[in-house]
């Protein structure tokens, strides 16, 4: 072959791709062609899992051009790579996008609800520790727990900072578990509560109406207070509020349509093929992305649980009893986990609901999961030293 | 138990509570900000 080679030097450029070829190019294949069938044919995620699916499809062909690192000759995947993941831009127009479609009037009515969404950040914390304890290093044991903020640009603001190596699994995680709240969170529901528990109803309660002034001085406060705490979630959780302020304030709707719309789109479409394309097989296919996606799991539980015991914990003190499955919606998956808890209410008792409760828990989680991700972004460099 | 794993244990210790110190701070000035601002007849025929 070699002589052959030798002979004819132009074998070597058509045939450069089956030489090339390993078996891991083929298990990515069919991890691609996974990804791909999840999103087209069960609908989970297919925003994000087509693109990434398709993505890591172009990553994992020998030589591939998309992912091309040779300087003059750098691929496509390669260059939205250094110019929105590296520099964290991408997660960032996506927190705009979220933040313009946010509507934080539930919150705002009963504000008290963000504890359940504080709570329900367990995941986050105890993930990470279960992750330093089988070898992960701190940081990406810490990047590893973001997966139980249960929001994908989270995940990749914080890996893209601490754990580039692992943004491809960490992302793919995070999205596929986000997609299978309603198969991972019932579960842990029906273990952690009786069904008088799940029976207690809330009531519908009448929700006092919000002034404008109030609906604009949200999101202002929310950076104030979230940003002196933690200066390093700014970019986080500046985006997030300055997208919701465009859609608050009246006056810009333009911009807001077109964050919600046009802006929203093309990140994720970039965003998406971009994680695929860092999904080569030689990085994917290691036990530590195996142990990654079962973290990613575990974290979910952990928020599920944290959320719930949380809320069973409150009903030790009060007279007015709480429905302790309100709290497992503290996850920032929206509207995902509140519709699932409110099924599963009317599932115990069909006159039971408490979706109005429900979507509200789930709309703080939003804020929680990017509070928490500022913390932990605060919290890494300081105790990595 | 590694140094990694106490570094984790140390980011749960003190991020928990802030996460719910935070959160506090939140309603509370949700709550005031509310106070301050009523919604008048204005906002409520328009929503």
């Amino acid at each position: 072959m070699e002589a052959l080679m030798l002979e004819y030097p132009w074998l070597d450029e058509l045939l450069m791709g089956f030489m090339g070829l390993t078996w891991q190019h083929v298990v990515m294949w069919i991890i691609s062609g996974l990804l791909i069938y999840l999103a087209v044919k069960k609908d989970y995620e297919p925003n994000l899992l087509l693109p990434i699916g398709f993505g890591a499809l172009l990553a994992n062909i020998p030589h591939s051009s998309a992912i091309s690192q040779v300087v003059g000759e750098e691929g496509f995947l390669w260059v939205l790579y250094k110019g929105g993941i590296a520099n964290e831009l991408f997660p960032i127009l996506i927190f705009i996008a979220i933040g313009a479609m946010c509507d934080f009037t539930p919150l705002i009515q009963r504000p008290i609800v963000m504890l359940f969404a504080a709570a329900a950040q367990f995941g986050i914390f105890g993930t990470a520790v279960l992750a330093a304890m089988l070898g992960f290093s701190f940081e990406n044991a810490a990047s590893i727990g973001i997966i139980g903020a249960a929001d994908g640009p989270t995940t990749i603001y914080v890996a893209s900072r601490f754990a580039q190596d692992l943004l491809g699994p960490l992302s793919v995680a995070a999205y596929s578990y986000m997609s299978l709240v309603p198969i991972i969170q019932p579960p842990v529901i029906k273990a952690l509560t009786t069904p008088q528990e799940r029976r207690i109803r809330m009531g519908y309660q009448e929700g006092k109406p919000i002034s404008k002034t109030t609906l604009f001085l949200f999101p202002v406060m929310v950076v104030l207070i979230a940003g002196i705490v933690a200066p390093i979630s700014v970019a986080l959780i500046g985006s997030l509020m300055f997208g919701n302020i465009l859609k608050v304030s009246g006056v810009v709707d333009n911009l807001s349509e077109c964050a919600q719309n046009e802006l929203s789109n093309l990140v994720t479409l970039l965003l998406g093929v971009t994680i695929g394309g860092t999904m080569s097989g030689e990085n994917f296919l290691t036990m530590q992305v195996a142990m990654i996606m079962g973290l990613g799991a575990i974290a979910f539980i952990f928020d599920t649980a944290g959320g719930v015991l949380f809320a069973k914990l409150l009903n030790l003190f009060r007279t007015e009893k709480i429905n302790p499955m309100i709290g497992a919606c503290g996850i920032s998956a929206f509207p995902m986990s509140g519709r699932v808890i409110a099924k599963m209410a009317l599932q115990e008792d069909h006159t039971n609901f408490i979706i109005q409760h429900a979507i509200g828990v789930n709309v703080a989680g939003q804020i929680a999961s990017v509070v928490a991700g500022g913390i932990v972004l605060a919290l890494i460099p300081a105790l990595a030293k | 138990m590694g140094t990694e794993v106490m570094k984790a244990f140390t980011m749960m210790a003190i991020a928990l509570p802030t996460m719910f110190l935070v959160i506090v701070g939140f309603i509370i000035a949700t709550t005031l900000l509310r106070k301050a601002f009523p919604a008048t007849d204005e906002d409520t025929d328009e929503s």
